[in-house]
């Protein structure tokens, strides 16, 4: 699963600073953050999909999903307001410290799905930890098919990485489907909900790999969706977010089946998740 | 093999002592309660005490411990931060099979697996271990039926076994035989390792014919509960006589959840405190915004058996977490200690 552990901040954190802040969406900001020490700005690797633990001094430490690619692509985080330590992140300024454990979890599989269609299903913040691998795709644009993003919210407010999404679209054979649960003026985009974007654009299932991620509701609607058409269980990728205390697989907070998901997650396939015998 | 009189153990704590935190079986000196704990004094260790209230696991996986110190300066934006270094090795002296055993399965567990805990790492590092062979136990007691007893078979420096005169001395490692030699220790004669069968074959002897029974009871466990196919029903009832207090975490061996929090001081840096937890708590699995997958005490409850007994988890501790000390069936208030959990899995298919 990883590779090798002795890269990764495993006790202590490394300290980090605040570059930008950037408001997103309703209590949800993205945080821009680069390493004091330059030699770790430098070597630190992730994966998309893993996760970091972050500390905000004085308030405690948090499991949060890594929205940057693993390449070219700025430090961040996309944080909504949520519990005490999060509302501990939303009082903090540029140039102020975060601390920062990992990168933990084993990732979403970029290599292995090379040469495939590649489909990103997400409903609100949802979108936040399929960004990495979404963008790492992008990247690598000649390696893949079709890339499609089918991208929905409540309203158009709710929708995360708008500007992103914007830029995306100048990429040749990007195709981005977004909708809002109900009708706003002004809004040119689809209405209704997510899964009734597949049909829209035409997904396919041959040499396909889905990536879904988003409310429990929403969730099981796409999967619904994209199985009914005949995408295996095995090619539909999913993240799963826990109460975590150590990301190590120690503290045994995130057990979920047989299963920690610091360790043996965050990403599951659908496959695996309909073992893991609890709700998730 | 070598003799160890009676009147040498004081000797023996002392050489352990010097250097090194003592820990070991003391009697509490108002409630009279044997407990595993850090010593002062070498002569107060009592190798005769009944089997301690706590486990050893407090010794190397502390109840409470600042795991990091920082003091952040928000207004100058400096951060001083530091990790706290434990210099002193220990020496952990009357261990039982069981909690031996037990030791073995979280060294396992926080060394052994992907990630190293580099906190339970430096607990460890340099302990020396002196084990004895249980020639006393409990009424609540079942380590036969678990393989981990009453005689300790491996993963001490030195096991000791009452011999009434004097102790059978056994070296397990290299610095188990640097202290018989500094001790200046005789070797034992011939017929020592048949003497200490024998006080072995005693001990057994002295279980509850209910413990010696439920030898294959407690495999069937292991498989049923790593298949799932213990009854709903059957966890409902566990689950309603849980009174979710966590006594069964704090006292098993093995049990290792812990929680994180930092905590602010009034003056001074702030600490990252590391304490125990259980499965058993509402809050265990909650997340931020309220969202707590698994809510039910059944859903909950039954993560503590599964841990102990099933496949999945003995992978990480290389034999089932499970060691038969008994402790968790001695201060569960709703009477489901692990016994009682087998025995109602058990009635699933027998029906008594």
């Amino acid at each position: 699963m990883a590779e090798t552990t002795s890269n990764v901040l495993v006790t202590v954190p490394a300290v980090a600073s605040i570059t930008e802040i950037r408001e997103e969406i309703e209590d949800v900001k993205t945080y821009f953050f680069a390493f004091d020490d330059p030699e770790l700005e430098a070597s630190f690797r992730t994966r998309s999909g893993q996760f970091i633990m972050c500390t905000i001094f004085g308030a405690g430490e948090f499991a949060v999903s890594l929205p940057f690619s693993p390449e070219n692509d700025r430090r961040h985080l996309s944080v909504r307001r949520v519990g005490k330590v999060t509302e501990g992140l939303h009082t903090l300024r540029p140039g102020d410290k975060i601390g920062i454990r990992g990168p933990f979890g084993n990732g979403f599989p970029f290599e292995e799905i090379k040469g495939r269609n590649v489909v990103v299903v997400a409903g609100g913040i949802g979108l936040i930890p399929l960004r990495s691998t979404l963008v790492h795709a992008l990247q690598h644009r000649a390696d893949f098919g079709r890339i499609i993003l089918l991208y929905g919210a409540r309203s158009s407010k709710d929708l995360m990485y708008t500007a992103n999404i914007r830029d995306w679209k100048a990429i040749e054979g990007f195709e981005a489907f977004l909708t809002i649960d109900r009708a706003e003026p002004g809004w040119t985009g689809e209405v209704g909900f997510v899964h009734t974007l597949i049909e829209k654009a035409q997904v396919p299932v041959e040499n396909t790999v889905a990536f879904v991620c988003g409310p429990p509701i929403m969730f099981n609607a796409n999967i619904k969706e994209l199985m009914g058409r005949g995408l295996k269980d095995e090619f539909i990728f999913s993240t799963l977010e826990r109460h975590m205390k150590c990301g190590i697989g120690k503290c045994q907070h995130c057990a979920i089946g047989r299963t920690l998901v610091c360790t043996d997650g965050p990403v599951y396939t659908y496959k695996q998740l309909k073992t893991l015998g609890e709700q998730i | 093999m070598f003799i160890l009189p009676k009147t040498e153990l004081p000797r023996l704590l002392e050489s352990l002592g010097s250097g090194r935190d003592l820990y070991g079986p003391i009697y509490h000196e108002v409630s009279g309660d044997a407990l595993f704990e850090k010593v002062e004094d070498p002569k107060a260790v009592r190798f005769d005490a009944p089997i301690p209230y706590n486990s050893p696991k407090s010794a190397i996986f502390p109840h409470f411990e600042a795991i990091l110190r920082y003091a952040y300066d928000r207004a100058a934006k400096t951060i001083e931060m530091a990790r706290a270094d434990l210099v002193r090795p220990k020496a952990l002296v009357g261990v039982r099979a069981c909690d031996l055993t037990g030791l073995r399965c979280l060294d396992r567990f926080f060394l052994g697996q992907e990630f190293v805990d580099e906190v339970y790492r430096d607990h460890r590092r340099k302990m020396f271990v002196v084990a004895q062979t249980c020639i006393a136990p409990f009424p609540q007691c079942f380590c036969v039926c678990t393989d981990s007893g009453p005689y300790p078979a491996e993963g001490y420096d030195v096991n000791l076994t009452d011999l009434g005169d004097h102790y059978l001395f056994e070296a397990g490692s290299e610095q188990g035989t640097a202290l018989a030699s500094e001790l200046g220790l005789k070797p034992a004669g011939a017929d020592a390792a048949k003497r200490r069968d024998a006080a072995v074959d005693g001990s057994i002897a002295k279980f509850d014919p209910a413990a010696r029974d439920d030898k294959a009871w407690i495999s069937r466990a292991v498989n049923r509960l790593t298949t799932g196919f213990v009854k709903n029903e059957t966890w409902e009832y566990i689950g309603g006589q849980c009174f979710e207090c966590g006594a069964c975490a704090y006292v098993c061996p093995t049990c290792s959840c812990f929680n994180i929090e930092d905590i602010n001081t009034a003056s001074g840096p702030t600490e990252r405190l590391r304490t125990w937890d259980s499965c058993s708590f509402e809050g265990y699995s909650r997340m931020a915004g309220e969202h707590n997958p698994r809510r039910p005490i059944e859903d909950r409850r039954n993560k503590r058996f599964f841990c102990r007994l099933s496949y999945s988890q003995s992978k990480k501790y290389l034999r089932p977490g499970c060691v038969g000390c008994g402790r968790c069936a001695r201060v569960c208030p709703g009477d489901i200690g692990l016994p009682n959990v087998v025995t109602y899995i058990r009635r699933e298919t027998t029906g008594r």
